[in-house]
């Protein structure tokens, strides 16, 4: 997944964050300061994607509370998707916490991802580079050692959801029905 | 509001039915996918909605009750049929002139800003125009109408990837902007999972799938495992289709939505559109319709424990 | 049923009142200008002619007329160049197509190629309706093409007046009958009305036929049937025909036929030749006053022995008769074919 870096766009009025420093006089941009792309590849639901690229964006500093997110219609002509997509994944976001919709204007964000310490991110990672060692010592290769890796995190992910009550699954099984 | 309402509709030519027992509601605000193989009768159903046709058996109301054709259904209905029909000898100008005659809305301002945009020059006669620009303009003509439904048969199968982006770029921002609800027709599936929200299937004039995307999805997963328990697992399942190898079987079942376990040794994925359309259109017996079935898989689920 | 449903535009009156009339006749001009610019451009064309040589042929007329002692070398000199004029417009023939490639021209295609080229998909898809828009375009372009027609005809009575202004048969002219077909169709209302009647039939074969090319084929055809058997039937019975002994019929009368009875039976129509051979015995060559006809001679001797020619004709003075009957079935028919013509587009499908 990446995200791509704003582009001058000639509506919208705030200047994004990332351009600020740049040159004298130049006319304020950007409605947003980050762009959608979709994976075709990926079997994750669409709206999944954009909530997953907010929050990727959210975590490398891409995005700060008051950004504004792309306007639905942006969204839908670049990428040519539903509309309600896009609903509903900036509805999923608000859910979080993430983002808030203020009427007339757009969606912003309105909080911060809570990342988990420096100090527990290396002893994951040394934790997981052990495990790697141990994969490839069996004699798994790279899809190999993925799919055994998706696999546990897809049946974690469902009994831990299931049991919370509220499944946010990666299935996209999002109960907003009327039964 | 539904934008269609057909009640057993049917539509027969000499001796042949096209369309059968078409029994539909489609709700307001929703990009919805008319899918099926050629022949399945997706045409005749968009033309007993626009009035171009009057149906044999049934009925079919537009826009929340009016009669299909009738005058205010014509007002609220933009319909582009397949092949954009534009009068050829016509420049692109006349052809603004003619749809603001013909019509009691016409935003000139939008149209002409659009076909802007597109590089499309107003005094070029239309069969000048390259197959993707006709499109653009029998889009941009329909949507100038600012009408409350947007019909489309099959508006892509012509066009080159390049022009079926930008065509469906417009009708989506249609979509977000105005609120328009659209009906498109198509034998494509690939691209409509990103498009649709509401997915009609024909099949054999029949219609076999009926429903929000979102719904369907959620109501469908694959199970696969070992194919010698897959006898005993399936009888409490309502499978739609199976696949089955030497040693592993896929089934494709229709939940009533609740994410319950598979037994020891089988996995569940969640499934495409794609692929959940294809599963249907294999099996011509098999419905997902609106309605009675999801007691019957309450109950089925219950004894299967 | 997903609770995030774009907001759907809001509702709108559901009774519409339908768009004003006036707005199709911008389009129907611009959608069938080449076939009316062609039309035009045919009947100016050929009005410029018909008005040049009618010039020239009243003014000889002119000078026919006035011409005195009528017998005389001089005047039967002017009286055979006014005869010899223009000839081969002298039997109306030549008009005859006209009203029939104007209304197969412009009353084919109108429907049949919306139909084979698929743009009914588009026109009848907007707002004003499909029978309104038929309705407005049938009724623009018969009125057009009618009020053409009739204008062309007033042209055309005019170059023909001289032909049948009373008097001069006898003259020096042969007689010439108004009601005769080819020049009864050039004037009063009947010319316009064979264009309005080919323009229905036209229309009817398109909305039929659904292609351009065999809808103009098929409008030719039934014109012209429709066409000869007014001119070899109808015509001659509009009104009941009158009889007469008077072996002197006015050149100007349609003569329909004549027979013989005898003791008011019928005897034969035409005098068998036995029978001739029997009474009426040939008479030696040179006898008898110059202008005696052969014809003369059997009337004369058929009538000495109690046989009766009866004559059954249209005299001249029912021309204005004639033209409103044929007139009015044409209108009544052309009304009945467009309504057909509407009633299927209503019924028709895609």
């Amino acid at each position: 997944m990446e995200i791509d870096k704003p582009i001058s766009k000639p509506s919208g009025a705030e200047p994004s964050r990332l351009d600020a420093g740049g040159e004298e006089g130049s006319p304020a941009v950007a409605g947003s300061a980050i762009e959608f792309r979709l994976d075709p590849s990926s079997g994750m639901p669409t709206y999944l994607q954009l909530v997953q690229q907010v929050e990727h964006a959210l975590r490398l500093g891409y995005l700060k509370p008051g950004d504004q997110l792309p306007k639905v219609r942006d969204a839908v002509a670049s990428l040519v998707i539903n509309p309600n997509t896009v609903l509903k994944a900036y509805r999923n976001l608000e859910a979080k916490g993430l983002a808030a919709g203020r009427p007339g204007q757009g969606t912003f964000i309105t909080a911060t991802l809570s990342q988990a310490g420096l100090p527990e991110l290396t002893g994951l990672r040394r934790a997981l580079s052990g495990w790697v060692v141990s994969a490839d010592a069996a004699g798994l290769d790279d899809s190999a050692i993925v799919a055994l890796f998706t696999s546990v995190l897809r049946d974690f992910r469902e009994r831990h959801d299931s049991s919370a009550g509220r499944p946010d699954t990666a299935d996209g099984g999002e109960a907003e029905r009327v039964a | 509001m539904n934008v269609i309402e057909a009640s057993g509709l049917g539509k027969r030519y000499g001796g042949t039915w096209a369309l059968r027992e078409c029994s539909l509601t489609i709700p307001a605000g929703h990009v919805a996918a008319l899918v099926g193989p050629n022949g399945a009768g997706k045409t005749t159903l968009l033309n007993l909605a626009v009035g171009l046709m009057a149906p044999s058996a049934g009925s079919v109301t537009v826009l929340g009750g009016l009669p299909a054709g009738s005058l205010a259904a014509l007002d609220g209905i933009a319909f582009v049929a397949q092949d954009t029909p534009l009068y050829k000898n016509l420049s692109v100008a006349d052809m603004l002139h003619l749809t603001r005659n013909l019509n009691r809305r016409f935003d000139d301002r939008y149209v002409k800003g659009r076909l802007d945009d597109l590089g499309i020059p107003l005094p070029r006669k239309a069969a000048r125009l390259s197959g993707g620009q006709q499109a653009q303009l029998a889009l941009s003509l329909a949507l100038a109408r600012r009408p409350r439904l947007l019909v489309l048969d099959e508006p892509v199968a012509m066009l080159d990837p390049i022009a079926r982006h930008d065509f469906m770029a417009t009708v989506l921002t249609a979509a977000a902007d105005d609120g328009v609800s659209v009906l498109l027709s198509s034998h494509v599936l690939a691209e409509l999972e990103r498009v649709a929200d509401y997915l009609v299937l024909l099949s054999h004039g029949r219609v076999q799938v009926a429903g929000d995307v979102d719904d369907l999805l959620a109501c469908h997963r694959v199970v696969t495992g070992p194919t010698a328990q897959a006898d005993r697992y399936s009888e409490g399942l309502n499978v739609v289709h199976a696949r089955r190898g030497e040693a592993q079987v896929h089934f494709l079942v229709r939940t009533n939505g609740s994410a319950d376990p598979v037994p020891q040794g089988w996995e569940a994925h969640p499934v495409g559109l794609e692929e959940l359309a294809l599963a249907y259109l294999r099996e011509p017996g098999a419905a997902a319709l609106p309605g009675p079935a999801r007691g019957d898989d309450a109950q089925l689920s219950a004894a299967m424990r | 049923m997903s609770a995030l449903a774009m907001p759907a535009r809001p509702e709108q009156n559901a009774s519409v009142r339908p768009l004003p009339w006036r707005r199709m006749i911008w389009v129907t001009w611009r959608q069938h200008r080449f076939p009316l610019t062609g039309v035009a451009v045919l009947l100016g064309g050929l009005a410029v002619y018909v008005w040049l040589v009618g010039r020239q042929l009243h003014h000889a007329y002119a000078l026919a007329s006035a011409c005195h002692p009528a017998g005389s070398p001089v005047c039967s000199v002017l009286a055979s160049s006014f005869q010899s004029m223009d000839v081969q417009l002298s039997n109306g023939f030549v008009w005859q197509p006209l009203p029939a490639l104007i209304g197969a021209f412009i009353g084919a295609p109108l429907l049949a190629r919306e139909l084979e080229t698929g743009t009914f998909r588009y026109a009848w898809t907007q707002g004003f309706g499909r029978r309104r828009w038929t309705l407005a375009k049938l009724v623009l372009l018969a009125t057009t093409v009618t009020a053409a027609a009739a204008a062309f005809s007033v042209l055309l009575s005019w170059y023909y007046q001289p032909y049948f202004t009373a008097g001069n048969q006898g003259r020096f002219l042969t007689a010439l009958s108004p009601l005769a077909s080819g020049l009864f169709d050039l004037r009063g209302v009947v010319f316009a009305a064979w264009t309005l009647a080919a323009f229905a039939i036209g229309a009817l074969a398109g909305v039929l036929i659904r292609r351009v090319v065999p809808a103009i084929v098929a409008t030719l055809v039934a014109y012209a049937g429709l066409a000869l058997a007014a001119a070899t039937f109808l015509r001659q019975h509009y009104l009941t025909a009158l009889i007469t002994k008077n072996v002197d019929v006015p050149g100007t009368a349609l003569v329909l036929s004549q027979w013989w009875t005898k003791g008011s039976q019928f005897a034969f129509g035409r005098a068998p030749i036995t029978l001739l051979q029997r009474i009426c015995p040939p008479p030696p060559p040179k006898a008898g006053p110059g202008n005696f006809s052969k014809s003369d001679f059997v009337g004369q001797c058929l009538s000495r022995h109690g046989y009766t020619q009866l004559t059954s004709y249209q005299p001249a003075s029912r021309f204005w008769s004639f033209q409103l009957i044929e007139g009015s079935w044409l209108l009544a028919l052309s009304l009945l074919l467009i309504g057909v013509t509407i009633w299927l587009v209503h019924r028709r499908t895609a």
